[in-house]
């Protein structure tokens, strides 16, 4: 295979685009923006990594372990293990091109504790360790665009999937620059393009990643995996535009979570868990916050400023700019929020879909983190993933006839133009604003079958009008025409969450409060002829 | 709150004033403003009239990516940790970033920033460490956000045609001080494109949302050991 399009240009993106080209593939990387805008540089806590200079009795098969553990049974033993085997490579990868790591007294990358873990394993930069691998990587990037095997493709906006019998060809793209559609064939196209955050509103993630991929793509045959497990971060901060992240750094680093009862304070993780109960899974900690039903505090001022400028200060910047709040002197007002999507793309362990020719990487993907994902473990995935598409798109050898898109292609360019020379301002962003809160109503962090069910006649409907409302020509045709695909996916998460009858990792269920050992199985949906059908992979499908 | 906007349907077109009268919560920042005023099913400007959504670039929303640089009261800024409470007047006025060709009101291409960083390889390569001392400053230098405000704000910075502004400075310096092989003809490069034309109004270094220490960067760079 020669020709590779990378969609997305955040970490996992690069670290494919940079895979293939280093193993002499030409690579066309689409998005938007440039990475600089990429959900990527908001990562902040670490990654996760156990090196064999590791002195503390930790082990690969321990990181293995406890990732299976954290993922409530659904990691797949043998993508958790490739993952964890091939971390210290990764780091030492990072190392090389030059991101800049926190280091210890003797220059080594330095690491800290993190939740659900046994031993400390996060190696990290700061509070801003997705930011500075993502520079790292820019620069990468940039030796392969000089050498010609990379080109960036700017203004490009996923539209559709080019595939006939279920190999894909590659893809019609949105040219804001020429504002028509484009067809851009490959020999493998790469996902890479993030989470689903504009299903919930204004997440702790970017605006930009709202998961019209997967629902536009689930709409022409790809299976999606895990819908229904969606992490809540358990410490998150209100501001006027959006809840703010606040890194599990700071409870790694020793903060500490209580909430106030006749003006005493309790600190519950601990009461409840014993003294590394701040660091217990994010699942359980965000049920726990959820169940206090109070106003509950993080407090990391004990830790002084000096430590808190070394190496928490864009959390202080964060809190002083945003609420005015002094974190050495003060305690951090926390809620849970929607912080991460553990299901996406079902893919198999070399990252392809059941569309042959097509793969996901990254948090689009469904991979290794089973129902819930530990801290530290999405940067590791977003580079393993990337690696492991591109090792397997380079050593591909077949001969494809690409069939004639020129009608497919004409059609999609019809509809669109047919929507946007309208002159109705009907908004999608009040769609998309009522969609967010159908979600955060009905799929919280606490659900049962009758939210769950109203939820879906909610999503039914939005898309009945999606369907029947033309729309405002006067924002980017994307926003438009991506809304079908954003009501697609989020019937698809809520039908996922109706069908696990059970509790496990992040999906609680009141009304099905145990976990079931039957059920120990990844949820997998398909959609046909406008249906949508879930099934249990107790064969292990994208497992193998 | 009187809000002047400037604004262009498309790159071809002229460029116009609109105004808004806000009266949404004032704890927020302007990008808070923006996604206000589109919000509504109706928009109606100052005049009393219909018109269109404003469109303009966000991604984090919280000053980390630098997608929604734009010029607020005639300062280059991100709007979105630019509070109304610290805006002075009675009017806030917002503009594009000028210094970039205008692709729809305050949506800006600044692929030139990308462009002469590609042009002149700035890459790290094969990491081999430089300046032993230097790693808080290469932290800093890292986090550079290719926003263009430095550029905006710049009396030497154009259109990044020859002089090609403090980002991408703080970029040779990133490079050199991570592979010693390269930094020779790294400060080469940083001669010709900023070191030669930098008057060191250092504008730049006030409006770098990440407090970059780009004087720094200049004298290591100007003959300073990397």
């Amino acid at each position: 295979m020669r020709e590779v399009l990378v969609i997305g240009s955040g970490i996992s993106g690069m670290a494919a685009a940079v895979r293939c080209a280093s193993m002499g593939l030409h690579v066309t990387l689409a998005a938007p923006f440039p990475s600089e805008r990429s959900q990527s540089v908001m990562a902040a806590g670490g990654i996760n990594a156990v090196l064999s200079e590791n002195d503390e009795g930790d082990s690969v098969a321990s990181h293995i372990e406890d990732t299976l553990k954290g993922g409530a049974g659904l990691g797949g033993q043998r993508a958790v293990s490739g993952l964890c085997e091939h971390a210290e490579e990764i780091l030492h990868y990072l190392e090389s091109i030059g991101t800049v790591f926190s280091v210890d007294e003797n220059g080594r990358p330095a690491r800290r504790a993190f939740g659900g873990q046994s031993h400390k394993r996060t190696y990290y930069c700061g509070a801003s360790t997705g930011k500075q691998i993502v520079s790292a990587l820019i620069m990468e990037t940039r030796r392969y665009e000089a050498a010609g095997l990379i080109q960036r493709r700017l203004w490009s906006c996923f539209h559709s999937a080019l595939i006939e019998d279920g190999v894909c060809y590659g893809a019609l793209l949105y040219d804001e620059a020429t504002r028509n559609l484009q067809p851009v064939y490959a020999d493998a196209v790469v996902m890479a393009t993030g989470g689903q955050n504009a299903l919930f509103g204004k997440t702790t993630g970017s605006t930009q990643c709202d998961g019209y991929t997967q629902g536009r793509l689930f709409q022409q045959g790809v299976d999606l995996k895990n819908l229904e497990f969606i992490q809540y971060h358990p410490t998150t901060l209100e501001t006027s535009q959006k809840r703010m992240l606040i890194s599990e750094a700071a409870r790694g680093e020793g903060g500490r979570l209580f909430y106030l009862e006749n003006g005493q304070r309790v600190y519950f993780m601990e009461d409840r868990y014993g003294e590394r109960g701040n660091l217990m899974t994010r699942d359980v900690v965000s049920r726990e916050i959820f169940l206090t039903n109070k106003e509950v505090f993080l407090d990391v001022s004990f830790l002084g400023e000096r430590l808190i400028d070394q190496r928490l200060p864009e959390i202080r910047d964060l809190c002083r700019k945003y609420r005015g709040i002094d974190v050495t002197k003060e305690p951090i007002p926390v809620a849970p929020s929607v912080h991460f999507f553990m299901g996406g793309f079902a893919v198999n362990l070399r990252h392809e879909t059941n569309v042959r020719g097509l793969f996901a990487i990254g948090e689009c993907a469904s991979m290794y983190h089973g129902a819930n994902r530990l801290g530290g473990n999405s940067l590791l995935a977003a580079l393993y993933g990337g690696r492991i598409a591109a090792e397997e798109i380079a050593g591909r050898e077949e001969a494809r006839k690409r069939p004639d898109f020129t009608s497919f292609i004409d059609e999609q360019q019809h509809l669109l133009e047919k929507r946007q020379n309208t002159e109705s301002k009907f908004p999608v962003a009040y769609v998309r604003d009522l969609l967010a809160e159908t979600m955060q109503k009905d799929l919280g962090i606490v659900r049962e079958e009758a939210s769950l069910d109203s939820g879906i006649k909610d999503v039914d409907y939005y898309l009945e009008i999606a369907d029947r409302l033309q729309y405002d020509n006067s924002v980017m045709p994307y926003f438009n025409y991506s809304l079908n695909g954003i009501l697609t996916l989020a019937r698809a998460v809520l039908t996922c969450a109706k069908a696990r009858t059970e509790s496990r990792g992040a999906h609680y269920r009141s009304d099905f409060p145990k976990t079931e050992a039957d059920k120990c199985h990844a949820t997998v949906i398909s959609y046909e002829e406008g249906a949508y059908r879930t099934w249990l992979d107790k064969e292990g499908t994208y497992e193998s | 709150m009187k809000v002047r906007i400037q604004r262009r349907i498309a790159p071809v077109t002229a460029p116009y004033w609109e105004g808004f009268t806000y009266d949404g919560p004032e704890d927020t920042s302007v990008a808070g403003l923006l996604d206000y005023i589109n919000y509504h099913d109706d928009i109606i400007n100052d005049e009393g009239k219909s018109t269109t959504r404003i469109g303009w670039e966000c991604s984090c929303l919280q000053g980390i990516c630098g997608a929604c640089a734009m010029v607020i009261n005639g300062v280059p800024a991100l709007a979105c940790e630019t509070f109304l409470k610290d805006c002075k007047g009675k009017e806030l006025t917002i503009q594009p970033l000028q210094k970039f060709p205008v692709i729809h009101d305050l949506v800006v291409d600044r692929t030139s920033i990308q462009e002469n960083l590609k042009k002149t390889n700035m890459y790290i390569g094969e990491y081999q460490q430089g300046e032993k001392q230097g790693h808080e400053h290469q932290y800093l230098a890292a986090k550079c956000l290719k926003c263009g405000l430095c550029l905006e704000v710049c009396p030497n910075y154009v259109n990044g045609e020859t002089f090609y502004g403090a980002a991408f400075a703080n970029d040779c310096y990133l490079v050199a001080s991570r592979n010693r092989d390269k930094a020779k003809d790294i400060k080469k490069i940083y001669g010709e494109h900023f070191g030669g034309g930098c008057s060191k109004a250092l504008s730049c270094v006030d409006v770098c949302p990440m407090k970059i220490p780009t004087m720094a960067s200049m004298a290591k760079l100007n003959g300073g050991r990397v």
